[in-house]
């Protein structure tokens, strides 16, 4: 019984953090930028929702609107008012990259000392989890996780390869200038994939804060995922970085049968480890010119 | 020096890249002190070829010999070392270092922090700084450089090599007259001291002026090699060159 | 007063050294690495080990610290050596995260998440480094012979093989550099040197637990090598100044919250990292340019 109640688990992690790694996925895979703080986005939406709704009680509808707002906001800005700015300088991937972790951790800190460093958990009727079977217990939420994750999917593939869109926005990462025959200029459909990759974080962290809570240094581990997914499932290909999420959701999970608790961070990390030395082209992704 | 000595031989030479076939049954020989100008049409596996005598590619099948040894095979800068320089389209100087040690990191290849010879190598720099017009810019950072200065600044890190055969890719694309004639006048003087050397052009005029031999290249395969007026009068070569058949 | 700056003074030159190393493979070869404070912790648990278990002699621990650093340093060099940038990134956070599970479990060696305690000063000659000031004098010359040997390093041809690779490695590559030697050996010294900040850490504090070589430290490493300035050789030696009295600096501001200034010391480094980055991508000492040769 202990394995199909992790396999649940991993099914619920892992959907979560498909969403995660696809956003982060779009917007490298788009923009070509190291965007260290999409797990601020993340812990940005989250504390948002828990503000509204626990603490404002605004009901969750526009909990999840003003969750939706503040990523959105947050990363598009950072796009705007950060990233552009040192991209016409001069742009290098360690400077974009420094700015963004700089951005991280104020982010970080600012929210420990809004709401505290410890766990915040929302809890709804939905999260209280019920015995399906001797010794399996599984909570609503977990339907609602992999409905939210696969309607979102079904979304996100519906604007890239059926919109001017979502074209163009594939095409921003192979060749830039191609964007300009659709109408568009580089900034915008810049600002476009931010929008979106910061968007597909929220339903992850507001289905977080109602399951296993939230706190402010979560954005490291998101960034771990995000790039780790990212990396094994193929630089530039979405499906591989949902699919290395679930997967990574599963393995994070189903190593608890064998090993201690301690190392299953570490196992995400073995398993990057190995595909950066042998595979660095993911499952899915391209050659990559070293 | 022997003008009919072959100091590289490629022979029978093929790359195929997952289906498509960028080089075909390549055979060519490169002489000493001899400038050969490869043409062609774009995308017709120019760079490729050259990235095949470097050992940046691997041939599928085929082989490649360098002063009677076979080289394919071996790494990049093995290659280098014995001899076989290039330059890159895209020039790729090292950007944040100054002009000066630009030159000096090519002459230092093996060592790693004493020097012999000092003076025989601030003597050289010198020397290529002249010939190259950049001894005023020598601390100057190799991104700060006006466009022909760069040029000229990658035709220096070949000089400083001491390669014997220069593989240069598309070197005077791009210069005014006066420094087009500096850069012509300095390839014949090395071609003279012996270098052989092989240049990637498309402007026919350098072509003309620059060349003792010309190899033709379409899709990969090499479709005549000869003197230049031969090669550039023949009219069959000159209709797929401006593109005139399918 | 003396004992408080002696205090800061002995872990300013460890930071330094620490900061000097992670910039000779940062700005030097382009190799951006989260998890040099590994290297730090696997000095400081060797030299803690062996003060334990078998000697207090200090060059020993040194030797023994560096060897070790610079053979584990080669995971880090296989990654180095396959991909760049964002994908080496990532390879080095993996390793810091398996670091620290490894520190904080591997309790026969590390003492697990409670550390080792009770560490004597070293011995050298037999002079045995019981008095502060004289450990203080220690860690100065200590870094100023790193200082001395990167410089060494930097500013002759090992220093410009490193940036011809940096700048373009098939360039490098096609003027004779063996790409794969020079990366290995520079992430090898690098990797050792941080160990022995690691050395003289553990015998100064006499106590070293799992804490001191979080991701939060590597963190903080890598800001004060961007805000000093990567690049340059004294650009890092300033971060490491810098942000070692940002703490002091800060509670003397009234208006601040005392509970908070581990969480207001983040933000303005964060915030000085974004900033410098738009303004000043070159650091406190570099300036406007990026990367400015030695």
């Amino acid at each position: 019984m202990l394995i199909v109640q992790l396999i649940f688990n991993g099914l619920q992690t892992g959907a979560l953090y498909a969403l995660i790694a696809a956003g982060f996925s779009l917007i490298f895979g788009m923009t070509r930028i190291f965007h260290a703080a999409h797990g601020a986005t993340f812990t940005i939406a989250g504390y948002a929702f828990f503000e509204m709704y626990s603490v404002a009680h605004l009901g969750w509808p526009i909990a999840a609107l003003t969750a939706i707002a503040a990523a959105a906001i947050f990363g598009m800005m950072l796009d705007r008012w950060v990233y552009a700015i040192i991209q016409r300088h001069e742009g290098s991937f360690f400077t974009v990259f420094a700015a963004s972790f700089g951005v991280a951790i104020v982010v970080q800190n600012l929210i420990a000392m809004a709401f505290g460093r410890g766990l915040v958990t929302i809890s709804t009727p939905l999260s209280k989890s019920i015995e399906l079977a001797p010794g399996l217990f599984v909570a609503p939420m977990l339907a609602i996780v992999l409905v939210c994750a696969v309607i979102c999917f079904a979304l996100l593939q519906y604007l890239l390869t059926r919109t001017n869109l979502g074209i163009a926005l594939r095409a921003l990462g192979e060749n830039p200038t191609l964007i300009e025959v659709y109408g568009l200029t580089p900034r915008k459909i810049s600002q476009f994939a931010f929008l979106i990759g910061s968007i597909l974080v929220v339903p992850a962290a507001i289905l977080t804060a109602t399951t296993s809570g939230l706190n402010p240094s979560m954005s490291h581990h998101v960034m771990l995922i995000s790039l780790a997914a990212t990396i094994v499932g193929g630089v530039g290909s979405l499906r591989g970085a949902a699919l290395a999420g679930m997967l990574l959701g599963m393995a994070e999970n189903l190593c608890l049968a064998v090993i201690d608790p301690q190392w299953s961070e570490a196992v995400t990390f073995v398993i990057l480890f190995l595909f950066i030395l042998f595979r660095p082209g993911g499952v899915y992704g391209r050659a990559i010119a070293t | 020096m022997s003008t009919t000595e072959i100091l590289l031989q490629i022979k029978g030479l093929n790359k195929n890249f997952g289906g498509l076939q960028a080089i075909s049954d390549v055979t060519l020989d490169l002489p000493a002190g001899v400038i050969t100008t490869l043409v062609g049409p774009n995308g017709a596996g120019k760079t490729t070829l050259f990235n095949l005598i470097t050992g940046h590619l691997v041939p599928t099948t085929g082989s490649v010999h360098w002063l009677g040894a076979q080289i394919n095979g071996i790494e990049p800068w093995k290659i280098a070392r014995m001899g076989i320089a290039r330059t890159f389209q895209d020039l790729r100087l090292f950007n944040q270092m100054t002009v000066e040690e630009n030159i000096m990191t090519v002459m230092e290849r093996g060592s790693w922090i004493w020097q012999s010879g000092q003076e025989k190598n601030t003597a050289r720099i010198d020397q290529i700084l002249t010939e190259t017009g950049l001894i005023d810019k020598r601390k100057e950072r190799a991104v700060d450089l006006a466009y022909a200065e760069r040029k000229f600044l990658s035709l220096a890190r070949i000089m400083a090599s001491q390669a014997k055969l220069w593989l240069l890719d598309e070197p005077a694309s791009g210069l005014d007259p006066r420094s087009f004639e500096k850069f012509v006048a300095l390839l014949r003087q090395y071609a003279a001291k012996g270098i052989t050397i092989c240049i990637i052009e498309h402007n026919l005029d350098i072509v003309i002026q620059l060349s003792d031999r010309v190899a033709f290249l379409d899709q990969g395969k090499l479709l005549a090699q000869g003197s230049s007026q031969d090669i550039l009068k023949d009219p069959h070569l000159a209709a797929i060159y401006f593109g005139d058949h399918a | 007063m003396i004992a408080y700056l002696q205090n800061i003074a002995v872990l300013f030159c460890v930071n330094g050294i620490l900061a000097l190393t992670l910039n000779f493979i940062m700005g030097y070869a382009g190799i951006y690495s989260l998890a040099h404070t590994i290297f730090f912790g696997i000095g400081a648990y060797t030299a803690a080990y062996l003060a334990l278990n078998v000697t207090d002699s200090l060059p020993i621990s040194m030797l023994a610290a560096f060897s070790l650093s610079a053979v584990v340093s080669m995971a880090l060099a296989l990654p180095a050596l396959r991909v760049r940038g964002e994908y080496f990134v990532a390879a080095s956070l993996g390793l810091q995260v398996i670091g620290v599970t490894i520190f904080a479990e591997w309790k026969s060696v590390t003492g697990g998440l409670g550390g080792m305690i009770g560490i004597p000063r070293p011995k050298l000659f037999g002079y045995v480094f019981n008095d502060d000031t004289a450990f203080l004098i220690l860690s100065v010359v200590v870094l100023l012979a790193v200082l001395g040997i990167l410089s060494l390093l930097v500013r002759g041809s090992f220093g410009r093989s490193l940036m011809a690779i940096r700048d373009s490695e098939s360039a490098a590559q096609a003027y004779g550099k063996h790409v794969n030697a020079v990366k290995t050996l520079s992430v090898a010294i690098s990797s050792g040197l941080a160990a022995i900040a690691g050395v003289l850490y553990t015998f100064y504090m006499s106590f070293i637990n799992v804490e001191g070589f979080t991701l939060e430290t590597s963190i903080l490493l890598m800001a004060m090598v961007i805000i000093g300035g990567t690049g340059t050789l004294l650009g890092p030696v300033a971060g490491a100044a810098l942000l070692m009295t940002l703490p002091a600096a800060l509670t003397y501001l009234p208006f601040l919250p005392p509970g908070e200034l581990g969480a207001i010391q983040q933000i303005v480094y964060g915030a000085a990292m974004v900033l410098l980055m738009i303004f000043r991508p070159g650091g406190l000492v570099g300036g406007r340019s990026k990367e400015k040769s030695a």
